[in-house]
């Protein structure tokens, strides 16, 4: 393949059957191990260490150890936890309409219809639209006057609010554009977990005279619970951390300054990097939970599964 | 009954037809303002269908005065050199995590998963140290390096969920016949895992073609900015005409629709075999 490939070639010559077992996986597993302690682990503990001091931007290597002070500071102060209610709203509000919309769009393109395939390609395509490109089309809907938006809102008897600028409108529509973008990822995935249902299963409640709805319901939901579940989490987990479509949306200001764009912007615009680091931490023992959350009550849903 | 089909079917039509309208409006917005002049876009006299006459204009950016087309070529590059190292490296430790036992293992896919929840913004600065120590700032090869450490587990993950699917039988008469674990994972494992690999390798091309945090953090040559970073240096500055910067939009977002509506089967089939199918 490429030159990453190199180690392996270089591999201890087989020997014994017995060693040879051994060795393996070591061999094959080594560069993403080297990959990971090279480029994640390595800055990740700067950043560790980077949080105890008073780094500033245009004095990266010059901090001193201050303790614990940034973190007592930031959690003393109301910007963070404004910045976590706000990141909780937007990971909630991403979550839930997306599932809810990407299931409902997979169910409803599973069965054929006339033009399926053209309406299915078109719904995937969000997915595939870089961000920057998302970004930008989203500013000229929202642009103010005059967008797409505006014009719908002000036919409709709404006003023409300012949408990324008013306070009360910037999350909804970061919310918009990155559930539009988003959503195709959970249907690609419910509509492979729904071609899996086995036949025999609506078969046998349309003998018994079951609407959709509740077919739906006691059939098809319980068989797509655990690919929800995993959907549901990497949702989360990249919505915790998602950057891009909300800076170069509001910048961060409209009640949209999510913890990873308050990272952002304690780093490069406050130009405090130790404060940024320490935020960021916070962050991540934030997404941590949830993951414990999340696995915990995994295991339990999967022990009630296995009762049933 | 009949009745009551012909019913749902027509529903079924009428929500897919407006789902289908609320998923492709702003990609045909982008192409509707790519053919509006720019003079009628700033006087907010956009047409609500596109001057067909006009679509010649969606390359007018390449005609602009910036280097659009040698940006998406560096694009380009990124996106290709993600995806080839994204894949040597992961096929390996994918194959590793689903066929053997070894000391670490339970490290190495913690680890892995792990980097989901790292937020680029947070790895950001002392990436930037690191990188700046290894002379790997303001280089292609560098943003290939970074890029590869958020693509490369998402690649392990559909890849491990693909190989866990596969039975050991077929392995286990090449094993007797004494091929080496490299030669099984070449001839045998990856063929049937070919799916999965096809949809890891689109992921891993949209990581590194999309990508605009440490494109624009790490690259000061304009000459070698990423399009992602070539079409946000448009946002919120007024000397490039509208209708050209919504040109370069479409132009860096078609190879990407290009590709996925080319591998659409295959990704639904890769990332779903193990892993989600519940």
């Amino acid at each position: 393949m490429s030159a990453s490939a190199a180690p392996t070639r270089d591999a201890p010559p087989p020997a014994k059957r017995r060693r040879r077992r051994q060795v393996a996986p070591y061999v094959f597993a080594a560069a993403a191990a080297l990959y990971l302690l090279a480029f994640t682990a390595t800055p990740l503990f700067r950043g560790v260490d980077m949080s105890f001091t008073d780094t500033r931007l245009l004095n990266p290597t010059g901090g001193r150890y201050i303790g614990f002070d940034n973190y007592v500071s930031v959690l003393g102060g109301a910007a963070f936890w404004n910045s976590v209610a706000t990141t909780l709203v937007y990971t909630g509000a991403t979550v839930a309409c997306s599932l809810v919309f990407g299931t409902a769009a997979a169910v409803l393109i599973n069965r054929a219809f006339p033009g399926r395939t053209f309406a299915r390609a078109v719904m995937t395509l969000p997915w595939a639209v870089p961000t920057v490109a998302v970004v930008l089309v989203f500013r000229w809907i929202y642009n103010d006057g005059t967008g797409v938006a505006n014009q719908v809102t002000g036919a409709l008897g709404l006003g023409q609010p300012n949408w990324l600028i008013d306070p009360r409108y910037g999350m909804l529509a970061v919310l918009i554009a990155t559930v539009w973008k988003v959503t195709p990822f959970v249907m690609l995935v419910v509509l492979a977990a729904l071609q899996s249902v086995p036949d025999e299963l609506y078969e046998a409640t349309r003998v018994d005279g079951a609407d959709g709805l509740s077919t739906f319901k006691a059939v098809v939901l319980p068989y797509l619970m655990p690919t929800l579940r995993v959907v549901a989490l990497l949702m989360t987990i990249w919505s915790f951390r998602r950057f891009e479509i909300i800076f170069l949306l509001t910048g961060g200001g409209a009640d949209t300054n999510t913890i990873v764009v308050h990272v952002y912007r304690e780093a490069f615009l406050n130009s405090d990097l130790g404060t940024a680091a320490a935020i960021g931490m916070l962050g991540l023992v934030l997404s941590l939970i949830v993951t414990v959350v999340y696995f915990v009550m995994e295991r339990r849903a999967m022990l009630q599964e296995g009762d049933r | 009954m009949l009745m009551h089909r012909r019913l749902s079917l027509g529903v079924r039509v009428v929500l897919a037809l407006a789902t289908t309208v609320l998923a492709g409006f702003p990609v045909y917005w982008m192409f509707d303002t790519a053919t509006t002049p720019s003079d009628a876009l700033y006087r907010g006299d956009q047409s609500w269908l596109p001057d067909l006459t006009r679509a010649g204009n969606v390359f007018s950016v390449l005609a602009s005065d910036t280097p659009f087309l040698r940006w998406l070529g560096n694009s380009a590059v990124i996106a290709f050199g993600t995806t080839l190292l994204s894949l040597a490296i992961a096929v390996m430790a994918a194959y590793a995590l689903s066929r053997y036992k070894f000391h670490g293992k339970g490290l190495l896919g913690f680890g892995l998963f792990a980097t989901q929840m790292l937020p680029e913004a947070l790895l950001l600065v002392p990436l930037y140290s690191l990188f700046a120590i290894l002379g790997l700032l303001n280089g292609l090869g560098g943003l290939i390096l970074v890029n590869t450490s958020f693509a490369m587990p998402v690649a392990v993950w559909i890849l491990k969920s693909a190989m866990d699917g596969v039975p050991y039988e077929i392995e286990e008469s090449a094993r007797v016949d004494g091929c080496s674990p490299f030669a099984i994972l070449q001839m045998i494992m990856l063929p049937i895992v070919m799916p999965s690999l096809a949809a890891a390798a689109v992921i891993a091309f949209f990581d590194g073609w999309n990508e605009y945090l440490f494109a624009t953090t790490f690259i000061e040559d304009r000459e070698l900015w990423a399009a992602s970073t070539g079409l946000a240096s448009f946002v919120g500055e007024f000397s490039t005409p509208l209708d050209t910067v919504f040109s370069a939009a479409l132009l860096f977002t078609l190879p990407a629709i290009v590709f996925f509506l080319l591998m659409q089967r295959r990704i639904v089939s890769g990332l779903t075999a193990g892993s989600v199918k519940g």
